[in-house]
């Protein structure tokens, strides 16, 4: 799962013919690999001047890189790197950028509107997404006037989670007795036998009695341990994330109280590996947010994010719920439905012909929301799209995920199960917009 | 929140077989981060069994322990407190608060803790405690045959320690808690 960040190029003869071909009139043969042609007329954009073409066939540095230039200079370094990046903002860009500005400076924010402009992608070098993010999981309501107060409930609502579920046994049994009786004041003599008091309820520490804190605690420690090994494991590629710095390790140590103020609070469904991964964009995203005070609190605002963006995923994390309707399996069934209905060549080749069973390589494109198959910065920009579409994300993420396969159609069909396997469980990196582009054209298709 | 377990005196097997099943259940390995122990194990199986439960384990040696390399007496520093460890056979007359308090001002130390006379006592003395888990298996003495079953879980939190005692009487777990807090002036340092 923790595989390498490191993606083999794709031989130009490959892809040609899909990444160049020229905006065209409307397909009207049946080659399907023209039907996905680009062309940024028809998409749905609410710019009505963009005649631009997407980014260029060769992928910018910013898509190998692994990873957004770390410190925390945030906003300032994510623009530096766009500049760096192949070509400074695209006049595309720049129109969706100060439309993004503009939706966002009015008093009373239309979402809808915010959705249809943020689907196709937050320009990086806005300092926006943090914003637009909130906006779009409902943490921050669309009425500015509103923002002071729910963020200041919001945050003291956190720190009160804190304080009560990260506190261990020793201090939870003292805090009790402070309130009550003060205990043997040692003035009164310095020397005789000490008392005793008679303990209740079984609260010692080596209580196996279930409603003992420290029992609790001492099976909670199996579950701190876990995400404590995760975390440390999250994105080591990333100086954000990882070594030895006291920016990571302060990082670090809020992505684990997160998740482990989440595990205590839904006892269904605790800590699942994998959720370490959903948790790091979104703190990343609102860390860096170029508002100071903002940044300063983005523990709290993740985690109500994370809270929001895992209801509508949480079954795929639930064991018992795998072949229920609302499980892991019937969702990769429906991404195999999704690709019959497109392509069904490709579907039979790839199902029948070499066997190339989804679960073998969809189980972690959409439990983890496709975070482990392109770099940080792509992800960022696939997030844009799952989060701001419509549709909601699951529907979203199915389409992107069936887009990702015909992309990548003519090396599958040439291919073996060894080679597709191989392939699609370490996906070549790939022109982020084009490949929304296709997921978009997907949906249009469907009502077509 | 450092839990250490201070037991000793089992006198395996000379005078008991074992620690009692319902000691046993309770003692699982994870929770415990230090082990003292007064000494007259007396066997390596003991030893082994103890070493299981928790890896940093501290004996002193009991008069009749089969290991002749244990020392008399051990002090070790944990979190804020000087923990002192003696079989207490040495300390004359058996169990008294005044001689045992001329060992630990001899050590040193902010606790404590002997064996040898099977029964558990807790004194306080001169900003210091001293403590007897007395025998874990209910051992008879060189004093008595009458011994109930304990030993004494404490748990160190900064200048406070939790003593939880565990006695095995009449066939019950009986739980009790002492509280103390350390006086940081107890030090003869420099004002």
């Amino acid at each position: 799962m923790y595989n390498q960040m490191v993606k083999k190029r794709v031989p130009e003869w490959l892809n040609s013919s899909l990444w160049s071909s020229p905006p065209s009139a409307p397909p009207i043969d049946d080659d399907r690999t023209q039907r996905y042609t680009s062309k940024p007329s028809t998409a749905t954009t609410t710019s009505s001047d963009s005649v631009v073409e997407p980014p260029l066939p060769v992928p910018p540095p910013s898509s190998v890189r692994a990873e957004p230039p770390p410190e925390p200079q945030p906003a300032d370094s994510i623009s530096d790197h766009e500049d760096k990046a192949a070509a400074s903002p695209s006049p595309e860009e720049f129109s969706r950028q100060s439309q993004l500005l503009a939706e966002l400076s009015k008093k009373t924010i239309n979402v809808r509107e915010l959705r249809k402009i943020a689907s196709q992608g937050i320009p990086d070098g806005a300092g926006v997404r943090s914003t637009v993010w909130k906006l779009l999981l409902g943490y921050l309501p669309p009425d500015r006037a509103l923002w002071p107060l729910e963020l200041a409930k919001k945050r003291s609502q956190y720190k009160h989670f804190k304080d009560e579920l990260l506190m261990n046994p020793s201090e939870i049994t003292r805090k009790l007795e402070d309130n009550g009786t003060s205990c043997d004041s040692e003035e009164s003599k310095s020397k005789g036998l000490l008392s005793r008091s008679h303990i209740a309820h079984g609260e010692h520490p080596l209580s196996l009695g279930k409603s003992s804190i420290w029992n609790q605690f001492f099976q909670d420690t199996e579950i701190i341990e876990q995400i404590d090994r995760d975390v440390k494991r999250t994105h080591p590629d990333m100086h954000f994330f990882s070594g030895d710095s006291q920016f990571a390790k302060s990082n670090q140590d809020a992505l684990k109280n997160i998740l482990v103020v989440f595990a205590k609070l839904n006892p269904g469904i605790r800590y699942v590996q994998g959720m370490n991964e959903l948790l790091a964009p979104l703190y990343y995203v609102f860390k860096n947010d170029p508002d100071e005070e903002y940044a300063a609190a983005a523990e709290a605002d993740t985690f109500f994010c994370f809270v929001e963006l895992l209801s509508g995923f949480r079954d795929h994390f639930c064991q018992q719920l795998d072949n229920s309707v609302v499980g892991i399996r019937s969702t990769i069934t429906r991404l195999s439905q999704l690709l019959k209905e497109h392509d069904e060549e490709l579907w039979r080749h790839l199902e029948i012909t070499t066997k190339v069973n989804p679960q073998f390589y969809a189980f972690r494109w959409i439990t983890l929301l496709l975070t482990q198959e392109f770099n940080f910065a792509d992800s960022l920009h696939i997030w844009d799209t799952l989060l701001s579409d419509s549709e909601g994300p699951q529907e979203t993420l199915l389409r992107v995920c069936c887009a990702m396969l015909i992309l990548v159609r003519r090396r599958l069909l040439a291919g073996d199960f060894t080679s597709n396997l191989k392939l699609l469980q370490h996906y070549p990196p790939t022109n982020i917009s084009h490949l929304l582009y296709v997921a978009n054209k997907l949906r249009v298709q469907l009502s077509g | 929140m450092v839990l250490v377990l201070a037991l000793g005196d089992l006198h395996i097997p000379h005078r008991a077989p074992d620690l009692p099943a319902k000691f046993k259940s309770m003692l699982v390995p994870g929770k415990i981060q230090h082990i003292i122990c007064t000494g007259n194990l007396c066997i390596k199986e003991v030893h082994d069994y103890l070493k299981t439960l928790c890896p940093d384990l501290h004996i002193a040696r009991g008069e009749y322990d089969e290991e002749t390399r244990y020392p008399e007496t051990k002090t070790l520093t944990i979190g804020q407190f000087k923990l002192g460890l003696c079989h207490g056979h040495q300390v004359i007359p058996w169990g008294d608060l005044d001689s045992l308090a001329m060992l630990q001002r001899q050590l040193d130390v902010d606790i404590l803790v002997t064996g040898h006379t099977h029964q558990f006592t807790a004194y306080k003395h001169e900003g210091g405690v001293v403590i007897n888990p007395g025998s874990a298996s209910g051992a008879y003495s060189s004093i008595t045959y009458d011994v109930n079953p304990s030993f004494v879980l404490m748990d160190i939190d900064g200048l406070r320690v939790v003593v939880y005692v565990y006695e095995l009487i009449d066939g019950e777990v009986k739980v009790d808690k002492i509280d103390f807090k350390k006086t940081t002036a107890a030090t003869h340092s420099a004002h």
